[in-house]
């Protein structure tokens, strides 16, 4: 019963914070428009305005984005020393896990819009020509990032320069979700559709580790 | 358990050491010159063989990182810690020999080819666990976020192949040497080297453990300071 108590607990503080401060998603937000003038600039005039290129692109600068925001995730509660009061949780640490999760996942889903706001205005993508096929898939991509991000955020702020190493920790797993992910926001936004076998192949991810995360989380916090 | 292994190093390095110099004289006296590729393609007899030891280092990691976890016993770290560095020898050794024999035959050095970018992703994924171990503060700490990672990167594998394949749609490599049908000495020496590395990558294995073993005994006997 304490379960969801403490997982409404977690995810309301994360999300007042969030709200409050706009330490997190302000930076995020900056950083987005940042990277994506960067790139746009930096790629040939063709290949930025290609449409083979924007998915791709897009979700490169949800990733490096995403970054931030979950390496400040539990960076923030070890200076504070609330970390110590996460790990007293009266329940499963597991649901500790899922507070933390699922304010990412709403963080990250908030600067997808944003990411999406600004590529539709820089790079004239209309995302209008597949609205839920891209909805889906930009539901199921922050998922996976924000679970995997989520879990590996813990395991970077034991560790001595944890800004360094959770991009070497966090990239080669979620490599997976860019490619699956790009790939079908590409077909979504070409008129296609999208082959079943690519949903399945997103959502599994999702599914297996958010089990994962939720079972190992409890040694994560341990230590 | 860890005992009986580390004793088999007696063993294993004879046998390591007779399996590697047939293999070696097979590979260069035995194995025929291949008609197309001419004498560059008998680097397959290294390039190819290295694979099974680098998927069984990664999959001894996951082994000893849920045992970590579940019983807390150093000895299980200690063949994480083994199955991955000894695994990622081998696994440096498949992206180095492959680039040497792609350059003659494909005509570039790497190609983004499904095995050899799923290859280079594992290598990333055992490169950040080791990065992990020596980051953290306090080894307990290590053991327990290690295990952790190596179980995370090992359920990681099949998705990043799969995606990966789905990425790059099709590979230059053979589906396997077995399949591919090699005629006689060539899957004989084939053969021959597979089971050598595999006796290598023991050996070095048990290895690996009775130097983690030591430098265990070692820290515990070291005063307090």
């Amino acid at each position: 019963m304490n379960g969801p108590r403490v997982f409404a607990a977690v995810l309301g503080k994360d999300l007042r914070l969030d709200l409050r401060s706009w330490d997190r998603l302000g930076p995020m937000a900056v950083f987005a428009a940042l990277v994506m003038v960067l790139l746009s600039t930096a790629l040939p005039t063709a290949s930025a305005a290609s449409p083979g290129w924007i998915p791709a692109l897009v979700w490169m600068v949800f990733l490096l984005t995403s970054l931030l925001g979950l390496g400040r995730s539990f960076q923030a509660e070890s200076e504070q020393g609330t970390i110590v009061l996460l790990t007293q949780a009266p329940c499963d640490r597991g649901w500790v896990f899922l507070g933390k999760a699922t304010a990412n996942w709403l963080a990250l889903l908030g600067v997808e819009l944003w990411t999406a706001f600004l590529c539709w205005v820089l790079l004239d993508v209309e995302w209008g020509v597949a609205w839920p096929e891209i909805l889906g898939v930009g539901l199921l991509g922050a998922l996976g990032l924000a679970v995997v991000g989520t879990l590996l955020s813990a395991l970077a702020c034991a560790a001595r320069f944890p800004v360094f190493l959770l991009p070497v920790l966090l990239f080669p797993l979620v490599l997976p979700v860019l490619v699956l992910a790009s790939r079908m926001t590409g077909e979504a936004l070409a008129g296609d559709q999208i082959a079943s076998a690519m949903w399945v192949g997103l959502a599994l991810y999702d599914w297996v580790f958010l089990l994962i995360a939720y079972f190992v989380f409890d040694y994560v916090l341990e230590d | 358990m860890e005992e009986r292994l580390i004793r088999s190093a007696r063993v294993l390095g004879p046998l390591a050491l007779l399996g590697v110099a047939v293999w070696l004289g097979m590979v260069v006296f035995v194995a025929p010159v291949e008609r197309v590729q001419g004498v560059v393609q008998k680097i397959f007899y290294v390039h190819v063989p290295c694979a099974p030891p680098a998927y069984l280092g990664f999959i001894l990691t996951a082994i000893g990182g849920l045992g970590f976890l579940r019983t807390r016993k150093e000895q299980w770290d200690r063949l994480a810690l083994s199955g991955a560095e000894v695994g990622l020898v081998f696994c440096t050794l498949i992206l180095l020999t492959g680039p040497i024999w792609a350059k003659p035959v494909w005509g570039h050095w790497w190609v983004w080819d499904l095995r050899l970018t799923s290859t280079l992703v594992l290598w990333f994924i055992y490169v950040a666990y080791l990065f992990l171990r020596a980051f953290v503060i306090g080894s307990d700490a290590a053991r327990t976020l290690a295990s952790v990672y190596g179980i995370v990167g090992t359920a990681a594998i099949p998705f990043v192949y799969y995606a990966v394949d789905l990425a790059r749609g099709s590979t230059l490599h053979p589906s396997s040497p077995a399949r591919e049908g090699l005629p006689g000495l060539m899957a004989a020496t084939w053969v021959v080297a597979a089971v050598a590395l595999l006796l290598v990558f023991a050996y070095l294995l048990v290895r690996r453990l009775e130097v983690a073993r030591l430098e265990a005994q070692l820290l515990a006997r070291e005063p307090a300071r």
